[in-house]
């Protein structure tokens, strides 16, 4: 098991080096070195213009840049937003509670209604019943979220009135301290009335348009998962028994007809987070992934530099963890490769 | 009594393909959609009434005939600058059709031959190529795609390099895997003995074998492809204004949410019933081509 998992942790560490290099070449190919976005238009005196190089280590050999550049990454360093002037690391950890919020919403929405509609879809396999339900899964998985989000915005929050528009919470009727970032929590902890209902409220929306496409991808997968696992011969013995449908659908099957589910829900994680992209740039959601677009409005690359870098780490090291999961539960991956 | 004897022979591989495909009756569905889809973009000059781009500044905002205050000139109505809806949209068709095979094309090309490359060279090689494919994937799509577009700059072209990139490695994966199991069969194994070349073994014994899985890919990769430029089109990192493309005719509509919600509902409508169509179409070609990955 040791030797797997050592194995696997080396096979990432060439990924990660790739990366940085991809990084670190990208910030040197954008058009405008960053000295000439901060420059502006008045210009500025060559000797400034020389010491802020020399700040940036821009006047070093461009080797001895890169291995600046994967040392500072090392110690954590990720580079400093040219607009806010603070470090990348508190930018994105302050914003990415709201994305993580947000994502895991939408992957619960997707499960909770996903896993149940395949499933039955499978039990009816044929019926009325099955057919539509798979229809809808494919145009969730069809759905341009972007259009998708503005319809609902323009029938829930402005024919209905049932869901505000954007942002996390009614910043003029609640305000609260950000202690775990993640505004479900924050909004009990601050103890004021109607402050979690609001939040939750706020979060209806972007999580049916972040939801909808893991939703069709998850009825899909659950329903072809579930026909497979009934045509196996425990199924059959189970019915045999005389075990009720819903016993032998809800307990025997389900739970193997699963696995290949969870492997699913764990690929969702990188569309997860590019769909992020779209869902708050839609509602204003104050994540990474608005984050991701603005800067590049901005031109403030080192925050769009960092911020890849982190993004891409942590679905590296998911990845990692998941390939871990499947060898503890799964013998033959661990020793078949 | 002469006792004929019927000749039966085999179905051709294009007739049992399409026997088992048409049992399909939602793959058939999408594929009239897209064969249509297909003829309005190949034909968009003569269907649409009007130049995409002409603004007609007497005719602002009008809604489509079926709402109160339509006007039969512009049966989807007008934008805020005066544009027929109707003549947008279908030229719209063009450019994500445009952008969808495109970047199929391209993806298929490299993807075939660093597959191919990476499953018969094996060693160093395939590492190499393998993880490049694994960095891309790293990334989620999106976000690398802005990356790209960060770098060379927004437009039509670099739309479709930018989502080539990003699609890469699925199609690379994909190829190796065909490729490598097909490399242990014994036919390849003959051809090897009998002095067939590694290009001619590469393209012409071992391809051919893999085209199922990958037919199904390029099609569903197309829908995927024009999801992806209409997502860019809708952050403003696609085509450009005043480019009739559907992801940025959204965008541009945003604001009209209230005031004119046709003209940000109609391009999305567009945008849907293609990706819907085509994957509708996908899942039929998965079924009738590859038995294995079945979904039904």
């Amino acid at each position: 098991m040791i030797k797997f998992l050592l194995k696997r942790a080396a096979l990432t560490l060439p990924t990660f080096v790739a990366l940085m290099f991809v990084t670190f070449t990208m910030i040197r190919l954008v058009p405008g070195d960053p000295i000439e976005v901060r420059r502006g238009e008045r210009g500025i005196s060559p000797e400034r213009l020389a010491e802020l190089r020399h700040d940036m280590g821009l006047d070093q050999p461009i080797w001895k840049q890169f291995f600046d550049y994967v040392w500072a990454l090392l110690h954590g360093d990720f580079g400093t937003s040219i607009v806010s002037k603070t470090p990348i690391t508190t930018e994105f950890f302050t914003l990415f509670p709201a994305t993580l919020e947000l994502g895991l919403c939408a992957m619960l929405f997707a499960v909770l209604i996903g896993v149940p509609a395949g499933v039955i879809a499978a039990a009816k396999r044929g019926s009325f019943y099955d057919q539509s339900m798979m229809g809808i899964a494919l145009v969730g998985y069809s759905m341009p979220i972007f259009w998708w989000g503005l319809i609902l915005i323009l029938f829930m929050s402005n024919t209905l009135h049932l869901t505000p528009v954007s942002g996390r919470v009614d910043l003029i009727k609640f305000f609260y301290k950000p202690i775990t970032g993640f505004a479900l929590i924050d909004s009990v902890l601050s103890g004021q009335k109607g402050a979690f209902l609001d939040v939750l409220r706020h979060l209806i929306l972007p999580t049916i348009v972040l939801g909808t496409v893991p939703l069709g991808v998850v009825a899909r997968m659950t329903r072809s998962s579930m026909l497979e696992v009934l045509e196996e011969d425990y199924v059959r013995t189970a019915k045999a028994k005389g075990l009720t449908k819903f016993r032998v659908i809800g307990y025997h099957a389900l739970r193997n007809a699963l696995i290949p589910v969870v492997t699913v829900i764990g690929l969702q994680i990188g569309s997860l987070l590019a769909g992020t992209v779209l869902t708050e740039t839609i509602f204003s959601w104050p994540g990474v992934g608005h984050w991701l677009v603005q800067s590049i409005g901005r031109r403030d690359y080192p925050a769009l530099q960092g911020g890849i870098m982190l993004i891409a780490s942590m679905v590296i090291v998911v990845n990692f963890l998941i390939d871990m999961l499947y060898g503890l539960i799964n013998p033959r991956i661990r020793h078949g490769r | 009594m002469a006792v004929e004897t019927l000749h039966l022979a085999p179905p051709g591989p294009l007739l049992a393909f399409w026997r088992s495909f048409r049992e399909n009756r939602g793959a058939v569905i999408g594929l009239a959609i897209v064969c249509g889809v297909v003829f309005i973009a190949i034909f968009a000059n003569f269907l649409a009434p009007y130049d995409p781009l002409e603004q007609f500044r007497d005719a602002t905002k009008l809604p489509p005939i079926w709402v109160e205050g339509g006007d039969w000139k512009y049966i989807l109505g007008t934008d805020p600058l005066g544009r027929d809806m109707l003549s947008r949209i279908l030229y719209g068709s063009r450019i994500s059709l445009f952008i969808g095979s495109s970047v199929m094309l391209v993806t298929a090309i490299f993807g075939i031959f660093l597959g191919l490359i990476a499953a018969f060279k094996g060693g160093i090689i395939d590492v190499v190529v393998i993880r490049i494919m694994d960095l891309i994937m790293a990334i989620p799509s999106l976000v690398l795609a802005i990356l790209i577009i960060a770098v060379i700059g927004p437009n039509l072209t670099n739309t479709i390099v930018a989502i080539t990139i990003v699609y890469l490695p699925r199609f690379v994966r994909l190829v190796r895997a065909s490729a490598m199991s097909e490399l242990s069969k014994d036919y390849v194994t003959a051809a090897r003995v009998a002095g067939v070349g590694q290009w001619r073994l590469m393209f012409s014994t071992v391809l051919p074998n893999c085209m199922a899985p990958l037919i199904v890919q390029a099609a569903l990769g197309i829908s995927d492809a024009i999801l992806e430029a209409a997502g860019l089109g809708f952050l403003g990192l696609g085509a450009q204004p005043p480019t009739p493309e559907w992801g940025s005719m959204l965008a541009d509509s945003r604001d009209l949410i209230t005031s004119n919600p046709w003209v940000m509902a109609l391009p999305g409508i567009a945008i849907l019933i293609t990706v819907l169509s085509i994957n509708l179409m996908g899942d039929g070609l998965r079924d009738a081509l590859d038995p294995r990955l079945r979904r039904s």
